[in-house]
């Protein structure tokens, strides 16, 4: 009884958990790893998780992890996924230096701007990842992959929700 | 809210020097991404390694997942099945019989196409299969078309090996792991198929299109010759793929070809067969080309 009382629970003594500094990349891992999902599917629509979760990180926060980890973390994503090595390392690193250069023009942030930058970047990323599809010898028009977009888009919200909600647990507030 | 306070390190030396190293290596990271895309794009086949080595990674997990969902959905279906099933036996029953007079004409058939073939001394392929495994999972993020599967070189497979099931023709193999194997399916775009109509045997080009559908169009311009429900079969031109394995099923015309559903359902079937090149110098020819 009176041990259980000693023990710190609550809102004291509370800071940030074991490896707070790697929890945001092994979270981006994590997303990407779902692709391992046994989804066999007709159409590609599903969204690359991976590349949310990164937004989404790099979004909320701009010290997340070091811009370069940006790389390695892509090219795990490009093992997982099957995308051409190389795709999603050049993509997430230019992700990253964009948002630097976003951080740099923006005085101000709210919700809706947040949703509209990843939108720009989600179809930015798409986009690059049906030309590669076309140089290496599948071009598909691009109204095929549209719906993608707009299913990325849409999903958004939930993985900065993910993010957001991951963010307070590492940092133990 | 106020945008993030984001790389502003302040006076301190040591975090502006690392703040501008960082840059540098993430500026290196592009770099170095950018040439491993072009490497890619030109040489797919120096990553062949690497890929399969993620393969026999996550392959197994996929594999388990799959175990689980088949099980899941197969107590879905099988309950379905209960539903109507008094006139789903009648009409089974009915199937069956006409099957049935199908099958001795097509016996009769191919025994005397043996008997001729014999008279004409012409050599018989092996079509022994390679290997059999399990499709388990799908590029289901990206505008291309792969499926995963459970075989890989330990068994025999190799790039640029065909697949398919006993339904019909699903794609070939182009990247190859220890233990699993990445299949370009009938329908992405990249995988062109040289086939004919089995209803007349007019010579036609099969082109995935990315969305589980192939585009078939004649090699022949003027009349538009499909009719819906015919089946379209590979030809065995290019020797990659065997003559005579179903490709699909037109299912609408437009101007001047026809959008067709494969036959074979890579979400459906159970088990797909690797098989040998109809000629083995089309296998060579894949493996040197690492045509992805």
């Amino acid at each position: 009884m009176v041990r259980s009382a000693l023990q710190t629970r609550g809102r004291l003594n509370r800071g940030p958990r074991k490896g707070v500094t790697l929890i945001p990349a092994a979270s981006v891992i994590a997303a990407s790893a779902l692709a391992v999902l046994p989804i066999v599917a007709h159409r590609g629509g599903f969204p690359d998780f991976g590349f949310l979760m990164l937004i989404a990180w790099r979004l909320l926060r701009a010290d997340a992890w070091p811009a370069w980890w940006a790389a390695p973390l892509g090219f795990l994503n490009d093992l997982f996924t099957g995308m051409p090595v190389g795709l999603s390392v050049t993509l997430w690193t230019a992700v990253m230096l964009v948002m630097d250069l976003v951080d740099r023009r923006t005085q101000w942030r709210d919700y809706w701007i947040e949703w509209a930058l990843a939108s720009a970047l989600i179809l930015a990323a798409e986009a690059a990842e049906w030309k590669v599809a076309a140089w290496m010898g599948a071009p598909v028009p691009f109204s095929q992959v549209l719906p993608a977009v707009l299913i990325s888009i849409l999903a958004f919200p939930i993985f900065a929700m993910l993010a957001s909600r991951l963010d307070r647990w590492r940092l133990g507030q | 809210m106020a945008a993030p306070a984001g790389p502003r390190p302040g006076w301190s030396r040591r975090a502006q020097y690392s703040l501008f190293f960082g840059f540098l290596a993430a500026v290196a990271g592009l770099v170095v991404g950018l040439i491993m895309l072009v490497l890619s794009l030109v040489a797919p086949a120096s990553y062949a390694s690497v890929r399969g080595a993620a393969l026999d990674a996550t392959s197994p997990i996929t594999g388990a997942l799959a175990e689980v969902s088949a099980t899941v959905s197969g107590l879905v279906s099988g309950a379905g099945n209960y539903w109507d099933a008094a006139n789903q036996n009648a009409k089974l029953k009915r199937e069956r019989a006409e099957l049935r007079r199908q099958l001795v004409r097509a016996q009769a058939v191919a025994q005397e196409n043996r008997q001729l073939k014999a008279a004409l001394n012409l050599r018989e392929h092996n079509r022994a299969a390679v290997a059999a495994g399990r499709i388990v999972g799908s590029s289901f993020q990206s505008p291309r078309r792969f499926a995963v599967l459970s075989v890989g070189r330990n068994d025999g497979v190799a790039i640029g090996m065909p697949v398919r099931t006993a339904d019909g023709l699903v794609g070939r193999v182009i990247d190859a792991g220890t233990i699993a194997s990445r299949v370009l399916l009938v329908s992405d775009r990249a995988n062109i198929v040289p086939a004919r109509i089995l209803r007349g045997g007019t010579p036609v080009i099969s082109t995935g299109r990315g969305d589980g559908t192939v585009d078939i169009r004649p090699l022949e311009v003027g009349r538009n010759p499909f009719k819906r429900g015919d089946i379209i079969v590979t030809s065995g031109t290019g020797g990659l793929y065997p003559p005579l394995v179903p490709i699909a099923r037109v299912i609408r015309l437009d101007d001047d070809g026809a959008l067709g559903l494969p036959v074979a359902d890579p979400s459906q079937a159970s088990f797909a067969l690797v098989e040998h090149p109809f000629e083995p110098e089309a296998l060579a020819a894949a493996g040197q080309q690492g045509e992805r």
